[in-house]
């Protein structure tokens, strides 16, 4: 063992994690800048940039007006002319208004221009509810995004995963869109439960994308999921392992590459399927995987459970987000109703 | 070592000026009890009147102590926890 492997001590939230990856990739290569809503002085309203501005300045730190298509639209343009945008969509819930931006320039120039170009950026962007911001700005939408070809989708869990993911990001030759749930990030005002800070080598690195994270090893239930859920999903494990059900836990990181044979190898292991989604139901991540696996393993498979959020507008009220978001004991039960 | 040599880790040096409060809340720790931290490395996070604040390691040293933990509140003047320098 010639090789010693670096102990990491020090302990980083995942805002700090992004934003470690982002401020490396500004100091090597110039082409890379950030722009979007309140991220230049405030610092992103979910600390995705905080302490950017005052190394990089205002020329690549950059506030854009109230403008979604415009600025996205001038994110895909730079890329195409060879530079590394970062565009900061505030809140995945506003996509809509830009949605040709995204959908139809970044998603496709490459495909439409017989790769004359090619549009290496990371739209960034804050999803997920859970602290009653209401139907338009709690959404993950993580299946509206990781539907179209074209893009790559990030979803990162921890603050390890959050670095090494956005180094890949910036470093792509094609659009990544990179999902960060904004109950993860370690803010003041919305404390982040106990996983996402991690420790966090100060050096660079980088994680493939379509390679899941076994998060939990187990042996009777694989738990497929992603983001905040990766968080609650173990926390469920924590709690069926008191009643002897040995749970695996799944932590997808990219939806788009989207790592089935990690998905597979576990099912063909446990022969129980339980998929955890924030977004909604139908049409989605759940969908998506449980195909997955009836495509490829059949066979192998004993039980297949879906907890999602329900084909209805994310609610307001406390109560209500709270009754209809997958929570920990929710999960527990699907497990449950496969033994 | 004797507890008398360790290092405080306080908050007055950087305490947010526009903030009119004299109490805070932890928000984050970026270190635990035991782990090794550098002179100047952000040790915590604290949140005053909406404003966040790292603090700074005093000292190279040892995270010997963390007496406010994360969500705990303080007051101007506490000391948040004791390095051991080394």
């Amino acid at each position: 063992m010639s090789e010693q492997q670096e102990v990491v001590e020090r302990e980083l939230t995942m805002s700090r994690g992004m934003v470690e990856a982002i401020a490396h990739e500004m100091r090597a290569n110039d082409e890379v800048f950030y722009m979007g809503e309140d991220v230049a002085d405030y610092g992103g309203i979910f600390d995705s940039t905080e302490g950017l501005l005052d190394e990089f300045g205002h020329d690549r730190i950059m506030d854009v007006p109230i403008s979604e298509t415009a600025y996205l639209g001038a994110a895909v343009g730079a890329a195409q002319e060879g530079m590394r945008p970062i565009a900061e969509l505030m809140f995945v819930d506003f996509f809509g208004v830009a949605m040709d931006q995204i959908y139809n320039q970044m998603a496709k120039n490459t495909y439409m221009s017989g790769g004359s170009v090619s549009v290496p950026m990371v739209l960034t962007t804050a999803v997920g509810g859970t602290y009653n911001d209401a139907a338009q700005h709690s959404q993950t939408l993580y299946g509206t995004f990781a539907h179209l070809p074209g893009m790559k989708v990030v979803v990162p869990s921890t603050a390890y995963d959050a670095k090494g993911l956005m180094h890949n990001a910036i470093r792509d030759d094609d659009p990544v869109v990179y999902m960060f749930h904004k109950r993860l990030m370690g803010i003041g005002w919305m404390p982040a439960p106990d996983g996402p800070k991690t420790p966090v080598p100060e050096t660079d690195y980088t994680i493939p994308f379509g390679s899941a994270d076994v998060k939990r090893e187990g042996a009777d239930v694989t738990i497929v999921t992603l983001g905040l859920h990766v968080h609650r999903a173990l926390d469920a494990a924590d709690s069926l392992a008191e009643d002897g059900i040995d749970a695996e836990v799944v932590d997808l990181r990219t939806l788009v590459p989207l790592d089935r044979e990690t998905i597979l190898e576990s099912v063909r292991k446990t022969g129980t399927l339980v998929v955890v989604d924030e977004d909604y139901r139908s049409y989605g991540v759940t969908g998506e995987v449980v195909a997955t696996v009836t495509d490829e393993a059949l066979a192998h498979l004993d039980a297949v459970e879906r907890v999602a959020m329900p084909d209805i507008p994310i609610p307001y009220a406390r109560p209500l987000e709270t009754e209809t978001q997958p929570q920990a004991a929710d999960i527990e039960a699907a497990v449950e109703r496969t033994q | 070592m004797s507890a008398d040599s360790r290092v405080p880790v306080a908050v007055d040096d950087i305490w947010p000026e526009a903030a009119d409060a004299d109490e805070g809340v932890v928000i984050n720790w970026f270190a635990r009890e035991g782990t090794r931290v550098s002179a100047g490395d952000p040790l915590c996070e604290i949140q005053v009147e909406k404003a966040d604040a790292d603090v700074p390691a005093p000292v190279d040293g040892t995270l010997a102590e963390i007496v406010c933990a994360e969500d705990d509140e303080f007051e101007r003047g506490d000391t948040l926890g004791w390095i051991a320098p080394v």
